[in-house]
């Protein structure tokens, strides 16, 4: 009887039960939009980082990352056939990239410039990562003897696209190793260091120039990155020499300290949001409940308790809670999918070279946290709006106006 | 104390506060309310005979002097054995009638018998008795909006007599009435008092009111006066 004097209660007054309602209504869908974003963000800047260099993860040798060594090639993963016809064979992975790194010298004219340099299927990189914005020439993609290089790198050899340069390097048995590469494009990422030394060749130019069939790393994409945790504990479970590495550790001065960060900001930004939710409905419940002085005077006067008199104002805050949180998320749902439904375009997240577009991404779980949200919020307000009358003393309340 | 007497009153005091003063509003009242009779305290405005009622109502905090209620004394009852009194033992009728606005006349009577705990048909069976006895059963399915204000006060008296309780209590209730519904209400007072065996106590200033009375109380200026 009590919780159906608490859900009538909402309709004594429905000018009053509607503007509360729109409170937490607008505060939810506030909430529940604000989620709906911070998730978009996450998530489209967690594809960038993806798609920006390392894919979903990397495997190498065990301890590989770890340490440095003389000879480095010595610990670079020697069965690749075997690895590949195994990877290819789960449902999970979608494309492999094996990489090797290749130091080697660059020789344009008279100059000559070290570089760090990369050799990757670059057909298939090319598809997946787009990370690098080309200043200018194209990909580096199928050209056989094709080089991509770094703005900063470009402008010290003083080559354009379509320019040829010679590349020197140490092959593993020590040998000097030559050969000559066509400027595909250059490419700038932003970041000073990376563009005055990065070049990148095919993944069998900088083998043969090596001298090796070894790679130094296989970089993964999946269908999805929440399924790399099982993928990869198969993965070492069948190769235990080997060991993989997620995006999120390899990128971690990137990737994982802006998460961290965009959490923590996210955090207080909700702290305010719900501060404010509160506020209002506090404000809606209290005015109320104080009007309702005479009625919990009675109430108290017949009998029932004060803990009796808190729990019909609560259930009311419940009920209140309850029904504009859903009528706010619904609201929000549809403003969501139908006006904002193209996105908000957002400058390049931190290490990021290319603006992307943040749309609202639901979940259930942020049905769930905004619902509940709201309840407690309308719970605490009507909580405490409601302790001070009924604690009144029953004669006062009664003689209220 | 004696349990033949409803309430047992023995230098009484009460004063509130209004603003920076403070007012006495009963001054060492003594007194012995008998059972089952209709009692009235009468008194000019600012008497004190409101106050009285709300200390015998439970609803004021009990200050100075001692109120025994059926032999017990009010003062030494924790806050839970008080609410069960009120709950059990107490029907209130206010002027303003305090009927809950979202609720059928049935639903308004029956409401304070389920937080009695009561079974259904139990609640069923009171709550028809109780409206037959002010005769708005016919009425049960209206709201209190819909009711003129003699018959919100019945439907008012209606749920203080369905708890079955030892005393009514009630402030002044025809005072908002006109004297026709006035006398049909304190037709019903007197009927309850003889046929159902419940005390009944009211103020009233009205002279209609106290020509009902089977013994009254007389307060001036917080004062017994016999």
């Amino acid at each position: 009887m009590v919780l159906f004097l608490s859900f009538m209660n909402l309709f004594r007054n429905f000018r009053r039960t509607l503007a509360i309602l729109l409170t937490v209504a607008l505060g939810t869908g506030v909430l529940f939009s604000f989620k709906g974003f911070i998730h978009g963000v996450l998530n489209q800047y967690k594809e960038s980082t993806i798609h920006a260099h390392y894919g979903h993860g990397q495997i190498n040798t065990k301890n590989y990352r770890e340490n440095i060594y003389a000879e480095p090639w010595k610990h670079w993963i020697n069965n690749f056939s075997e690895i590949n016809h195994y990877l290819t064979q789960q449902s999970e992975v979608v494309s492999i990239f094996p990489r090797v790194s290749l130091p080697a010298l660059l020789k344009s004219g008279n100059t000559a410039i070290s570089g760090a340099g990369q050799g990757i299927d670059a057909t298939k990189e090319s598809h997946f990562f787009h990370g690098l914005r080309i200043a200018s020439g194209e990909p580096l993609t199928n050209q056989e003897n094709g080089i991509l290089l770094g703005i900063g790198l470009a402008k010290a050899l003083g080559v354009k696209p379509n320019d040829s340069l010679t590349l020197l390097a140490t092959s593993v048995d020590g040998a000097i190793s030559e050969a000559t590469f066509i400027v595909a494009g250059i490419s700038e990422t932003g970041s000073l260091d990376f563009d005055n030394r990065m070049f990148r060749v095919q993944l069998q130019a900088a083998q043969s120039l090596l001298k090796t069939d070894n790679v130094e790393s296989i970089a993964l994409g999946l269908k999805s990155d929440k399924e790399w945790n099982h993928f990869a504990q198969a993965f070492e479970s069948h190769f235990p020499q080997l060991e993989t590495t997620s995006f999120a550790v390899l990128d971690k001065v990137y990737y994982q300290h802006s998460v961290d960060w965009l959490h923590a900001q996210f955090k207080v930004i909700q702290l305010i949001i719900l501060s404010i939710v509160l506020l209002g409905i506090f404000n809606s419940v209290s005015a109320s409940v104080l009007e309702r002085k005479q009625e919990i005077g009675n109430f108290r006067a017949n009998g029932e308790s004060v803990f009796d008199v808190m729990r019909l104002i609560t259930f009311e805050g419940v009920f209140l809670g309850f029904l504009g949180g859903i009528i706010g998320i619904t609201l929000t749902y549809i403003v969501m999918i139908t006006f904002l439904n193209n996105g908000i375009l957002m400058p390049p997240g931190p290490g990021l070279t290319r603006p992307f577009y943040i749309s609202f991404e639901f979940e259930w779980h942020m049905v769930y946290v905004s619902l509940g949200l709201s309840t407690l919020a309308a719970f605490v307000a009507s909580f405490f709006a409601g302790l001070r009358v009924a604690n009144m003393p029953i004669a006062k309340a009664l003689r209220s106006i | 104390m004696k349990k033949n007497y409803l309430y047992q009153l023995k230098d009484v005091s009460f004063n509130y506060q209004l603003g920076s003063h403070q007012i006495e509003a009963i001054k060492n009242v003594s007194m012995d309310i008998p059972l089952q009779k209709l009692i009235t305290l009468t008194g000019p405005s600012g008497s004190g005979k409101s106050s009285l009622l709300n200390l015998l109502g439970l609803i004021e905090p009990i200050q100075q002097g001692s109120i025994f209620f059926q032999g017990e004394e009010l003062s030494l009852m924790s806050q839970s054995q008080q609410n069960l009194i009120r709950k059990f033992q107490i029907g209130f009728i206010f002027q303003q009638f305090h009927l809950i606005p979202v609720f059928t006349v049935e639903e308004n009577v029956a409401f304070f018998l389920a937080r009695q705990g009561l079974a259904n048909a139990e609640i069923k069976k009171r709550t028809k008795e109780s409206l037959e006895a002010v005769k708005l059963w016919e009425h049960r399915q209206k709201k209190p909006n819909e009711l003129s204000g003699g018959q919100r006060q019945r439907v008012a008296i209606a749920r203080a007599l369905a708890k079955k309780p030892n005393v009514i209590i009630g402030d002044e209730p025809t005072a908002s009435l006109d004297q026709k519904t006035g006398r049909e209400i304190m037709d019903i007072f007197k009927h309850l008092a003889s046929e159902h065996s419940v005390s009944i106590i009211l103020t009233t200033h009205d002279p209609m009111v106290q020509s009902y009375a089977e013994k009254s109380f007389h307060l001036v200026d917080g004062i017994l006066k016999n």
